[in-house]
C-alpha cells in the first residue's frame, strides 16, 4: 500500500538497467508505478535475434546490480554485441583494443616479446579466438594486471564506436546523503578558455572561497571528477573585479547541495510571464511543467512562457516532445534514422492541449540529447525563440542497452537524430536565435542576461 | 478488490526507483463491503482530540509555488476528564477516498474506513498541567490519521500528542476552508535531493508547530519535555527536526530510511531506531548504519521480527476494511500495534518522565519478536 520513499535501498532499478524488450516509456511507467517484479519480467523479455548466426546473442540487461571484475569474457560479449548491433569493423575493434593493451605495457615498463597483434582474417569468430589466445598468453605473464587490462581494452573498443557507452553501476560514497554532490563543488562555462566559474554549489569550492565569475586560468586535473576519483586539482584563478590572482588545491569530496535547487521542475511568475526551469526530462517532466504553468495561470493573465532548459542534459525525448506539443501541433519534431538511411518522423503529441502562449527557450552548452531535440524543433518549427548559447551537440539518438555479464552494460545507439528540417544536430548543436552567452562579469554580478532578454521579448 | 499487504513490503524495497503509487496487484472480485473496525483500546485514562489549522506566514509552501504561506493541519490528542461525547472522526469520507485511490485501490471502502472507531472524545477539554509533548509525523502520502492508534495510546498514558499533516505530502489533507488537497510533493518524489528536502521541510513544520503549541497551551504543555516520533519518512523527519531544533529532547524513527545530515559532532539526545528486518544492521539500506555512528547519547536499535513497513501504523488494523490481505507469517495486526505502543511508550517514559524501563535494557521473554540489534 505504501509508495513511501521512507525505505530506500541504494540500487538503481529501472531506467539504468532495462530499456529493451518493452518500449522505453512503458518500462519507465511501470518503474514509476513501483512494480519491481513486473519490471524484472519486462527486462527478461528476449531481445529480437539480430546477431549473426553463430555469434553469441546480445542480451538486454538482466537486472543484476552487483558488479564483478571485467574479464576477457566481458570484452568478448561487448565485441560480439557491437558487431551484431552496428556497422563496426571487427578488425578495427580488436586493433584499438590491442593498441590500448600495448600502451599500458609500455607505460608500466612491462613490455613483452610476445605482445604482437595476431593476424586477422575478417572472420569475426576466428579473429576473436586468435585475439583472446594472444591476450591470455600476455595476461598470464602479468596476473596482477589481468582484469585491469581487460577493462582498458573494453574502454578502447567502446571508444571506437560513436556514441557507444560502457555503463557501470554508480558507486556511492559511504557518507553519501540524498541529494549530495560529489566533486569540487563548482560548475564552469563551456570550454574553450577562458573558463570561468558559473556556479558554486558547495563543498571544496565554497570552502576555498571561489565565486561565480572567477576565471580559471589553469587546472591540472579533472574539474568534474566522478567518485571514487579523489585526485586533488590545483587551480590558478583570477578574480577580474579585483585583479587578484591566486592558486588553490581542491580535493573532490561529498558535499550537501540545496534540495530546492535540485528539483527538476521549478517555476515562478515573473511579472506576467511564467518562468519554468526544467533541468532534465525524466518521466512526467512535461506534465509537471504544464501543471506548473496552469497553476501560475490560475487567476491571472500570462503574456508568455520562458522555458529554461540550460543544463538540461538527460532524459526522454518523449517528454521533450510532449512539452513541445503544448506549443505546436501536427508537426514532425525530429527524424530517427537507421544506419542504412531509413528514417521515421517523430510527431508532436496532439493530445496535449495547446497553451496558446508565446514561448522563449533558454539554452546553453549544457542542453544536450532530448533538450536538443526540443531546441532544434522549436527553431525549425518556429514554435518560439531560442535565447542563450549554442547547445551541446550531443544527441546520439535512442540507444539500446546490453548486458555484459558482470553487472555492467553496453549502450549502443540504434537510430541517429536529425532535426525537423533533416539537418544533423549531433556534433553541431543548435545555435540560438538570440546569442546571449554567459560572461564572467555577469556571473560575478549574479546577472542573468539571457533571462532578461527572454522576459523583454515576452512582456507586452 | 483484494491486495496483499506484502505489496507494501515490495514497494518499500523498490522505493528508490519507484515512489509513485503502484496499481493494484490483483483484481479479484470484491467480497461484501467490510464493516468498520474499532482501534485497539488505549492503555490509560480518558482522552480527547481536536484539530487545529495553523498558518506559518514566514515561509511559502514548499510544494505549491503560488502559496506565500505554509498551512498545516495539526491533530491534538490529550488526557481529558471522564465524560461522554461524540468520538473524534478517524478521517472524512473524502480523505479516505483520496487515500485509497491515490494508493491505487478501489474507493468502495471509503465509507467504512472513515467510520473506523476511535476512542478520543471530539473537542473534549484537556485535563492536566505540565504534560510532556510528543510530535508525530506520518509516512509519505499518508494522512496523520494512519498513526491514530499510537497517538491515542500515548494520550491515554498522559502525553499531549501533536500529529502533523504535512500539507501536499499526503494524498488527502483537509485545510481550514474545507478544501481537501492532494499530494503535490508526489510530482517530484523521484528528483535528486527530494527526500533530503522533504525532511528539512518537515523539520521547519515541526519547529513552527512547537512555537505555536507552547505559546497556545503554556499550562498544559511542559516545553522542557518534548519528543518526536514518526513512521517511514516521518521517522527520518524526526532526525531532521532534532538536528534543527534543540527543544526536541528525544526521537524515534519507525522504519524510515534517514536523509538528514547529522553534524560531525553527533546527536547526543536519546534516539530509538525501531525497524523491520529490512532495517537490520548491515542491510541493504545503509542509512541507519551511517547515522548510528553519529548517535552519541542513549540509543537503541530494535528490529521487530515478522514486522513489515506498516506494522507501526494503523494500516494492518484496517487492512480487512480496505481489502488488504496480510502476508502469511507476518505479525497479527493487534500484536504489531501492541509492540509499537509498548516500545514507543517505554522510550518516552524513560526519557521524558525519567521512569526506568527494563523493557529497553534487553530482550524480553514477553516480547520475543523484538531483537536488540545494537545499543
Amino acid at each position: 500500500m505504501d509508495p513511501d520513499p521512507g525505505v530506500m535501498i541504494p540500487v538503481r532499478i529501472g531506467r539504468a538497467l532495462c530499456l529493451r524488450g518493452l518500449p522505453v516509456m512503458t518500462i519507465l511507467r511501470i518503474a514509476a508505478a513501483g512494480l519491481s517484479l513486473l519490471l524484472a519480467a519486462g527486462c527478461s523479455t528476449p531481445a529480437p535475434p539480430r546477431a549473426e548466426a553463430g555469434l553469441p546473442a546480445c542480451s538486454p540487461p538482466s537486472g543484476s546490480v552487483k558488479m564483478t571484475p571485467t574479464t576477457i569474457d566481458v570484452v568478448e560479449r561487448a565485441y560480439f554485441c557491437i558487431l551484431g548491433e552496428s556497422q563496426a569493423d571487427g578488425r578495427e575493434l580488436l586493433t584499438v583494443a590491442f593498441a590500448a593493451l600495448v600502451r599500458k605495457l609500455v607505460q608500466d615498463g612491462r613490455d613483452l616479446p610476445g605482445a604482437v597483434m595476431p593476424a586477422l582474417t575478417g572472420d569475426r569468430v576466428a579473429d576473436w579466438a586468435a585475439f583472446e589466445t594472444r591476450f591470455r598468453v600476455i595476461a598470464d605473464r602479468l596476473p596482477v594486471l589481468r582484469d585491469g587490462l581487460a577493462a582498458l581494452m573494453l574502454v578502447a573498443m567502446v571508444g571506437a564506436v560513436r556514441h557507444a557507452r560502457w555503463e557501470r553501476p554508480p558507486e556511492v560514497p559511504p557518507d553519501h546523503h540524498d541529494g549530495d554532490g560529489y566533486g569540487l563543488g563548482l560548475r564552469t562555462s563551456a570550454p574553450p578558455s577562458p573558463l570561468f566559474v558559473t556556479a558554486v554549489d558547495g563543498g571544496p569550492a565554497r570552502a576555498a572561497g571561489l565565486r561565480p565569475g572567477d576565471v580559471i586560468e589553469s587546472a591540472d586535473g579533472e574539474l568534474a571528477p566522478v567518485y571514487p576519483d579523489a585526485h586533488p586539482v590545483r587551480l590558478r584563478l583570477l578574480r577580474p573585479g579585483t585583479g587578484r590572482r591566486w592558486s588553490v588545491t581542491l580535493t573532490p569530496g561529498v558535499y550537501p547541495r540545496d534540495p530546492a535547487a535540485l528539483r527538476v521542475v521549478r517555476s515562478e511568475s515573473r511579472g506576467g510571464v511564467a518562468y519554468v526551469r526544467v533541468s532534465g526530462f525524466p518521466p512526467d517532466a512535461a506534465n509537471r511543467a504544464l501543471r506548473a504553468i496552469s497553476r501560475l495561470r490560475a487567476g491571472r493573465v500570462l503574456t508568455g512562457v520562458v522555458l529554461d532548459l540550460r543544463g538540461n542534459g538527460d532524459g526522454s525525448s518523449t517528454e521533450a516532445v510532449r512539452l513541445l506539443s503544448a506549443f505546436v501541433h501536427e508537426k514532425v519534431t525530429a527524424h530517427g534514422c537507421t544506419a542504412d538511411g531509413r528514417c521515421q518522423g517523430v510527431w508532436t503529441d496532439d493530445t496535449v492541449p495547446l497553451l496558446g502562449l508565446p514561448l522563449v527557450v533558454l539554452v546553453d552548452h549544457g542542453c544536450a540529447a532530448a533538450c536538443e531535440h526540443f531546441a532544434a524543433a522549436v527553431k525549425d518549427l518556429r514554435a518560439g525563440t531560442l535565447v542563450g548559447a549554442r547547445t551541446a551537440g550531443a544527441i546520439p539518438g535512442p540507444a539500446r542497452r546490453f548486458d555484459l555479464g558482470n553487472g555492467t552494460t553496453l549502450s549502443l545507439p540504434h537510430r541517429h537524430h536529425l532535426g525537423p528540417g533533416g539537418e544533423v544536430v549531433d556534433g553541431i548543436g543548435v545555435p540560438p536565435d538570440r546569442h546571449v552567452p554567459p560572461t564572467a562579469r555577469d556571473a560575478a554580478a549574479g546577472r542573468d542576461r539571457a533571462l532578461e532578454a527572454a522576459l523583454t521579448l515576452l512582456r507586452p | 478488490m483484494r491486495r496483499l499487504l506484502a505489496a507494501a513490503l515490495l514497494t518499500a524495497v523498490a522505493a528508490s526507483a519507484c515512489s509513485a503509487p503502484e496499481p493494484p496487484r490483483s483484481a479479484a472480485p470484491s467480497a461484501a463491503p467490510a464493516r468498520p473496525v474499532t482501534l485497539p483500546v488505549p492503555a490509560g485514562g480518558p482522552i480527547g482530540s481536536t484539530v487545529l489549522h495553523l498558518t506559518d506566514a514566514s515561509r511559502p509552501d514548499p510544494w505549491d509555488e503560488s502559496l506565500p504561506a505554509r498551512e498545516l493541519k495539526v491533530t491534538l490528542w490529550y488526557p481529558t476528564k471522564p465524560g461522554d461525547g461524540p468520538r473524534a472522526p478517524y478521517m472524512s469520507v473524502k480523505e479516505a477516498e483520496l487515500l485509497l485511490t491515490g494508493t491505487g485501490m478501489a474507493p468502495e471502502s471509503s465509507q467504512a474506513l472513515s467510520q473506523t472507531r476511535t476512542h478520543a472524545v471530539r473537542d473534549a477539554d484537556p485535563a492536566g498541567r505540565g504534560l510532556p509533548l510528543v510530535v508525530l509525523s506520518p509516512g509519505f502520502t499518508k494522512p496523520m490519521s494512519t498513526l491514530t492508534s499510537l497517538a491515542e495510546d500515548l494520550a491515554a498514558r498522559g502525553y499531549v500528542v501533536a500529529g502533523i499533516d504535512h500539507t501536499h505530502e499526503s494524498y488527502a489533507t483537509t485545510l481550514a476552508d474545507g478544501r481537501v488537497v492532494g499530494c503535490l510533493a508526489c510530482e517530484s518524489s523521484n528528483d535528486p535531493g527530494f527526500r533530503a528536502g522533504l525532511v528539512r521541510g518537515r523539520a521547519a513544520d515541526v519547529s513552527f508547530v512547537l512555537d505555536r503549541l507552547t505559546t497556545a497551551y503554556p499550562h498544559l504543555i511542559d516545553r522542557e519535555r518534548i519528543a518526536m516520533a514518526g513512521q517511514s519518512i516521518g521517522g527520518a523527519a524526526a532526525v531532521a527536526a532534532m538536528v534543527a531544533d534543540p527543544r526536541i529532547r528525544a526521537g524515534i524513527d519507525m522504519d524510515g530510511t534517514t536523509y538528514a545530515r547529522i553534524p560531525d559532532g553527533g546527536l547526543s539526545r536519546p534516539f530509538l531506531f525501531l525497524g523491520t528486518p529490512q532495517h537490520a544492521p548491515g542491510g541493504l539500506d545503509h542509512s541507519w548504519d551511517r547515522d548510528w555512528r553519529k548517535l552519541t547519547g542513549w540509543r537503541r536499535w530494535l528490529v521487530v521480527d515478522r514486522a513489515e513497513h506498516q506494522t507501526f501504523t494503523d494500516v494492518p488494523l484496517v487492512a480487512g476494511v480496505i481489502g488488504l490481505e496480510s502476508l502469511p507469517g507476518m505479525l497479527p495486526a493487534a500484536r504489531g500495534a501492541e509492540l509499537t505502543r509498548a516500545y514507543v511508550a517505554a522510550f518516552l517514559d524513560l526519557h521524558l518522565r525519567g521512569r526506568p524501563q527494563p523493557l529497553l535494557d534487553g530482550p524480553s521473554p514477553r516480547h520475543p519478536e523484538v531483537r536488540f540489534a545494537a545499543q
